[in-house]
């Protein structure tokens, strides 16, 4: 700062924003409903194509398993890898209505988040998270999945206490 | 009530999945915002917000209302972005209304991303209305932005809660050492 008494500056700014949006003068705003229920609309539309999409990022999840397999010494790499596909996933999920995509990614980012000592059994892991995302894509089980959403949940959580040290 | 107006609002928008990037484009045109840059990566935003501080009639782009940027992208993040944007000379504003859309939930993270500066939060996965949300926090919730030796940024204290001790706040408006920049 070029005035050394200065210890900390407070920058006060007219709210220009708020007068491009809102105009000046006006007290209360809010977002156009109908806008909302179109974007909404779109949303719903481009749910339709989640499947797709989140099919590939499986398929490239499971070459990472196949590689944490075949070569071992490579687990570190594909376990980051599948790290960062498991974060985008956990965040997608929810948004085009497939929750259980999000929680089951989640648990996956989870897992995922060490780099040394890979065991065999964290790799079966994985293997099992990747089933229960098959499974949730195939059925195409959006929302909570009712009485199969909890069966899948329940699965994953049995093959995580068998394989979790 | 009256309608917010977005048709002269223009965001910079960082998303490195096409998918995301894609359903934030067409909600925010949706809702009326009137121009939608978007870019795959911290890199590019940052090149792009370059050019609307030197060549603006290149990027056909005076001013840059609102950014929205992802965190977790490659090969520069949103939080080197948000780094950029608050503290480099080469920033063409400084003060903008940067906000972060991230899937981390952890609280060290959320710290990390206040320390930096981010004005506000947007938690994957979203809805439409949560995207509303966080765009009229931006506009209705603007806080002062504070410029001390450790940080520069919106104030981090959203609330007024008084010290829990004397020693805790000391300055006020008037102490010694404040200075109130208005504009």
């Amino acid at each position: 700062m070029v005035n050394e008494k200065v210890i900390v500056r407070f920058y006060r700014f007219q709210n220009r924003l708020r007068e491009k949006t809102a105009g000046l003068g006006v007290k209360n705003a809010e977002i156009d409903e109908n806008a909302l229920l179109e974007a909404e609309a779109a949303l719903g539309k481009m749910s339709e194509d989640y499947p797709d999409w989140v099919s590939n990022l499986i398929v490239k999840l499971q070459e990472q398993h196949g590689r944490c397999v075949d070569t071992p010494e490579m687990r570190r790499d594909c376990f980051e890898e599948i790290n960062h596909i498991a974060h985008d996933m956990k965040g997608q999920g929810g948004t085009f209505g497939y929750p259980l995509i999000s929680t089951f990614s989640d648990s996956l980012y989870g897992f995922t988040l060490v780099r040394d000592n890979i065991t065999d059994n964290q790799i079966e892991l994985i293997k099992s998270h990747l089933d229960s995302m098959r499974a949730v894509i195939r059925g195409r089980i959006s929302g909570s999945g009712g009485d199969i959403g909890v069966k899948l949940t329940d699965g994953l959580n049995e093959a995580i206490a068998k394989y979790e040290e | 009530m009256s309608s917010y107006d977005f048709s002269r609002v223009t965001v910079l928008l960082a998303e490195d999945s096409p998918f995301i990037r894609s359903l934030l484009i067409n909600s925010l045109k949706v809702l009326g915002v009137g121009t939608v840059h978007a870019v795959e990566d911290g890199g590019s935003a940052i090149e792009f917000l370059k050019k609307v501080k030197n060549d603006p009639m290149q990027v056909g782009c005076q001013q840059v209302d609102i950014v929205m940027s992802n965190w977790d992208m490659h090969p520069i993040d949103g939080m080197m972005f948000l780094r950029w944007v608050r503290r480099h000379k080469d920033s063409p504003d400084r003060f903008v209304p940067f906000l972060m859309i991230t899937g981390y939930t952890e609280p060290e993270r959320i710290i990390q991303a206040r320390e930096m500066g981010i004005s506000e939060m947007l938690a994957k996965p979203f809805t439409v209305k949560n995207i509303g949300e966080k765009l009229i926090s931006v506009i209705e919730r603007p806080r002062q932005f504070v410029h001390n030796s450790s940080y520069f940024g919106p104030d981090r204290r959203r609330r007024k809660v008084p010290p829990k001790s004397q020693d805790a706040r000391v300055l006020t408006d008037k102490s010694e050492g404040v200075e109130i920049i208005r504009g």
